[in-house]
């Protein structure tokens, strides 16, 4: 397995012209990539823009991503950009400079994100977070250890395997099951609902 | 859904999927809606399991971009133009105008050939190719037409002289009225004849008729 390969795979598609492997790299990315730029700004909905705005500058230098680094990584260096070329064109003080990538990761938000967010958001988010953590606590030992290492460790199915002393493959589908498991609740509870199918309606 | 294709899906997600199996998910993930929303959704669960702000199902900011993108032309084919921002548009206009530049020179250098040449080279060929004594009967059909290899070209009518018919009626009547006219009548009729005859047409051939047909 090489390092990136599932992203690459996406980003030769964009390169050749698929625009809908490029929607699969912003759905898989989306999250991460606002909340790296809120480190610059305090407001959710600006962030939501600059994180739009780097994508679409993503998009447009997509050409000249040889894939020497990580696409996240590439992406990052961008998102980072874009952001602090907003707050200095808007006149706005960083919310936190100091910060490095590493502690950026472990770093909670919640508490500081409260207030300006909108009640609709919070109502969503909340209610997706008790659904998956519901699902999570309801999820055989076994499934629940090797999500939680793989989404919140990121640990790679290697050092899993070696943690929970199991053969890769039993790790890879340890994983599926757990998320077609809090996936299924997720359908269950937003089918129709939810998604890009109502925002458009 | 194929609990295989979703397996690889989520290893794939994971970035923990051979890259040959990768190259095949990924065409097939830009294009099924159903597997892309599930991938929306693993994202989505991982940003709860990491307890990150904002986490929606397909939201907002993904369709936005989307919408954003697909106004914008394919990578594909600006591919070129994006690697030299800049000049890379004036590079193409130059290119398009020098070949409209050679074009045209090279259209008026035909025309120009064309007029100054006695037989263009498709006439020229069409010739070779005919036999000899089509070539004798049709000297001058080949010479002013330059169509096609293989068309017809109606020859051009070769140049007869005019026959003049009042001077030969005038050289009959002459001679039909010669043995009732006086010679002196007849020399006057045949001096003016004469003179008419060379001056209005020119040519010797009907005055060599006339004179021995008034003999």
């Amino acid at each position: 397995m090489g390092a990136d390969a599932s992203d690459l795979s996406l980003v030769r598609r964009v390169q050749r012209g698929d625009k809908g492997a490029f929607d699969a790299l912003v759905l898989k990315y989306q999250h991460k990539l606002v909340k790296l730029v809120m480190r610059y700004v305090r407001n959710p909905a600006e962030a939501e823009d600059i994180a739009q705005e780097a994508f679409i500058k993503a998009y447009r230098a997509l050409p000249q991503f040889r894939g020497d680094s990580a696409f996240y990584t590439w992406l990052y260096r961008i998102a980072i950009n874009t952001a602090k070329n907003a707050v200095v064109s808007r006149d706005r003080s960083p919310v936190e400079y100091d910060l490095d990538r590493k502690s950026e990761e472990s770093y909670d938000m919640q508490g500081r994100m409260k207030d300006s967010e909108t009640p609709e958001a919070l109502v969503l988010t909340d209610e997706i977070r008790a659904i998956v953590n519901s699902a999570i606590d309801a999820l055989p030992e076994d499934l629940r250890t090797a999500i939680v290492l793989r989404e919140l460790d990121g640990l790679s199915y290697e050092e899993i395997a070696a943690a929970m002393d199991c053969p890769v493959g039993t790790v890879r589908s340890r994983i599926f099951r757990a998320r077609e498991a809090i996936d299924q609740r997720l359908r269950e509870v937003f089918e129709g609902g939810l998604g890009r199918a109502e925002e458009l309606g | 859904m194929n609990e295989e294709l979703d397996s690889q899906l989520s290893a794939m997600f994971d970035d923990e999927l051979p890259a040959a199996e990768c190259e095949l998910l990924a065409r097939r993930l830009s294009r099924d809606e159903q597997l892309k929303a599930r991938w929306g959704r693993y994202a989505a669960i991982g940003a709860t399991i990491r307890a990150e702000r904002g986490v929606r199902l397909n939201g907002a900011l993904a369709w936005k971009v989307n919408a954003a993108i697909l106004a914008e032309p394919a990578l594909g084919a600006t591919a070129a133009p994006q690697r030299a921002p800049g000049s890379g548009g004036w590079r193409w206009r130059q290119g398009v105008a020098g070949v409209a530049v050679a074009a045209g020179v090279a259209a008026v250098s035909i025309l120009w050939l064309r007029g100054q040449a006695p037989l263009p080279t498709v006439a020229v060929a069409a010739r070779q190719a005919l036999p000899p004594q089509v070539l004798a009967a049709t000297p001058a059909a080949l010479s002013s037409t330059a169509g096609p290899p293989g068309s017809y070209v109606v020859p051009r009518t070769p140049a007869v002289r005019p026959v003049v018919v009042p001077i030969t009626e005038l050289a009959n009547y002459v001679v039909a009225h010669s043995a009732v006219s006086s010679p002196v009548a007849r020399r006057n009729l045949l001096s003016a004849f004469m003179t008419s005859e060379a001056g209005a047409a020119g040519t010797e051939e009907p005055l060599e008729a006339a004179r021995s047909n008034a003999q």
